[in-house]
């Protein structure tokens, strides 16, 4: 079974009188514990392609299914709902709160979902233990994304999608958080995609693909 | 809850600044409502302590006291449960020997009814020429039980026999004094004769019999043809009324731009999947947080103010008045907050990403 799968699925846009196809028909799937990186520049539909993986928007034909069930044709609200349970997102640089601690980041998830907060190990797997009752403004780029993995894996989703993880990072931050994710997709059996533009973040991953011009192509271990 | 104390917590000065403006704004309206408040009970205190329900005065008076007049004799042909004549006068006085003038009005009435007023300190009147007064007089000017004041433009002398509480009309304080003392000050003679003018007759319970030449008002319709009583409170009431709908539109805007300003945090959070319903009871709940503190402490100053106040401020609180105040001030700028909740409703998560 699949954890998110891409069942033909296509995107058009209307600009004015022309008509732009960000991407084109597309059969993509991706299994739990599998790291998959999607790489192009920018423009190429990459984003496009990340935004309706996470239901932020519909694709015009075709249908995205997260563990078989049907999730792209559902309405906003529900999607949401399933975004919240199923998919943890990790965008470049500021999708940490700035007003709340490491700390409660996490907590949030559990107010949201109205459960109790629960002490876990998270932050020691990714070596921020020491880090939790800081503001995202006192950290440095490569603990900010340590806790942006740690705020997508805290409710356990099936998938996690990671938008330009390393984009504001040097080469030796962006390997170790590359590595951390890598690792966290194969200990918890998560459905990792990362879409970045950096050909050197691939060697973690399990499948590579290339956008361009809105056709994703599988390309073949070097 | 979570995210709005959280923040408030972070951002200290920016919220602290908010809620500044908002115990400004509510501390004006207390203390405007304190001044409407006071000056509207320096004007009726004294009718309100008689507990009566209604009035009669002369028909063609146009329900002002000072212009009703009619012989007493007509107090026999009116049947009431409880009855009582009342003369009035306005009059200047001033204590032996000092030349500080004080305005004050005369209440004529008979020590054997239920006009006779609570005495605080001191005694009630007993012979000519003494009175009971309003304890604004020891308050203000200093005057003591046994001081003797001078009426001008008459040769009487009155004597402060004892002091009441909260008697005051039309912002004067009430000396009230015997029929025969009346008589002295307004006409330099007394005696018993059944034509002595007096102002009123004031009654409690149904009134069953009424001289055609009476008119009944309630006495809350008495009041409010005091003259000057009803602009007073118009006036005020329309002021406190604007500033609540400002204070309203000022923590709106305020909330509305700190929304703008956390477009994309919340574009964020949408895109994790965190509802708009959330968001926005979490920018209400905010409001609500900062509306309370800022009112809280405007209660606070205000309370503080009033034992500050000299006493010939009319300054008076009254408790209902400040919570449902209080009440509605909140509650307009949780109102106020909901511009936002649109605004909230429509951040579009896409931005968030790309």
């Amino acid at each position: 079974m699949s954890a998110i799968e891409f069942q033909q699925v296509k995107k058009i846009f209307k600009d004015g009188a022309n008509t732009i196809e960000a991407l084109k028909e597309t059969n993509f799937s991706v299994e739990k514990g599998e790291f998959v990186a999607v790489i192009g520049p920018s423009g190429s539909g990459k984003s496009t392609f990340l935004t309706i993986a996470g239901g932020l928007q519909s694709p015009s034909k075709g249908r995205v299914l997260i563990n078989n069930q049907s999730f792209s044709d559902k309405k906003e609200k529900e999607r949401a709902k399933i975004r919240f349970k199923e998919i943890g997102f990790i965008l470049q640089a500021s999708n940490l709160i700035p007003f709340l601690t490491v700390q409660d980041q996490l907590v949030l998830v559990d107010k949201v979902r109205k459960k109790k907060h629960i002490e876990n190990q998270l932050f020691q797997d990714l070596g921020i233990e020491k880090l939790v009752n800081k503001y995202p403004e006192e950290l440095s780029g490569g603990e900010r994304q340590r806790v942006a993995i740690a705020r997508a894996l805290y409710h356990d989703p099936s998938i996690i999608l990671a938008d330009e993880p390393t984009a504001s990072l040097d080469t030796e931050k962006a390997y170790e958080v590359v590595e951390i994710l890598a690792n966290e997709t194969k200990q918890k059996q998560k459905a990792t995609i990362m879409v970045t533009h950096d050909l050197r973040m691939t060697d973690f991953c399990d499948r590579v693909f290339i956008m361009k011009d809105g056709i994703l192509t599988r390309r073949e271990k070097l | 809850m979570f995210l709005a104390i959280r923040e408030i917590k972070h951002s200290k000065l920016r919220y602290f600044l908010v809620i500044g403006v908002m115990f400004l704004i509510a501390y004006l309206v207390f203390f405007l409502t304190g001044l409407a408040y006071g000056l509207a009970q320096d004007n009726r205190n004294a009718v309100d302590q008689w507990k009566a329900d209604n009035i009669l005065i002369a028909e063609d008076a146009n329900d002002n006291l000072n212009m009703s007049m009619f012989p007493i004799k007509t107090y026999e042909e009116v049947n009431a449960e409880e009855k009582a004549i009342l003369a009035q006068l306005p009059a200047v006085v001033s204590k032996k020997g000092t030349k500080e003038t004080i305005n004050a009005i005369f209440f004529g009435i008979s020590p054997d009814q239920f006009l006779v007023p609570k005495i605080e300190t001191g005694r009630m009147f007993e012979t000519k020429n003494e009175s009971v007064v309003d304890d604004s007089l020891r308050n203000q000017y200093g005057l003591q039980i046994g001081d003797q004041l001078k009426v001008s433009g008459s040769n009487t002398e009155i004597t402060i026999v004892g002091f009441i509480e909260n008697a005051k009309f039309n912002v004067a304080p009430v000396f009230y004094i015997s029929m025969e003392t009346y008589q002295e000050i307004r006409f330099e003679n007394t005696n018993n004769s059944e034509d002595i003018p007096i102002n009123a007759i004031v009654t409690k319970g149904k009134v069953s019999n009424l001289p055609d030449n009476l008119e009944k008002i309630s006495i809350a319709t008495f009041i409010n043809n005091l003259p000057g009583y009803n602009a007073q409170v118009l006036t005020f009431g329309f002021m406190i009324g604007f500033l609540i709908i400002i204070a309203a539109i000022v923590i709106g805007i305020f909330i509305y731009v700190l929304t703008m300003q956390k477009t994309d945090i919340f574009g964020v959070m949408k895109a994790q999947g965190i509802s708009s319903k959330y968001i926005a009871k979490s920018v209400i709940s905010q409001t609500f947080i900062l509306a309370f503190l800022g009112v809280g402490i405007g209660l606070l100053a205000t309370t503080v103010t009033s034992y500050l106040l000299p006493a010939q401020v009319p300054f008076e609180t009254n408790s209902l008045f400040l919570t449902a105040i209080s009440g509605l001030m909140v509650l307009f700028a949780v109102l106020g907050a909901f511009f936002s909740v649109r605004a909230v409703v429509k951040i579009d998560p896409l931005k968030a990403i790309g």
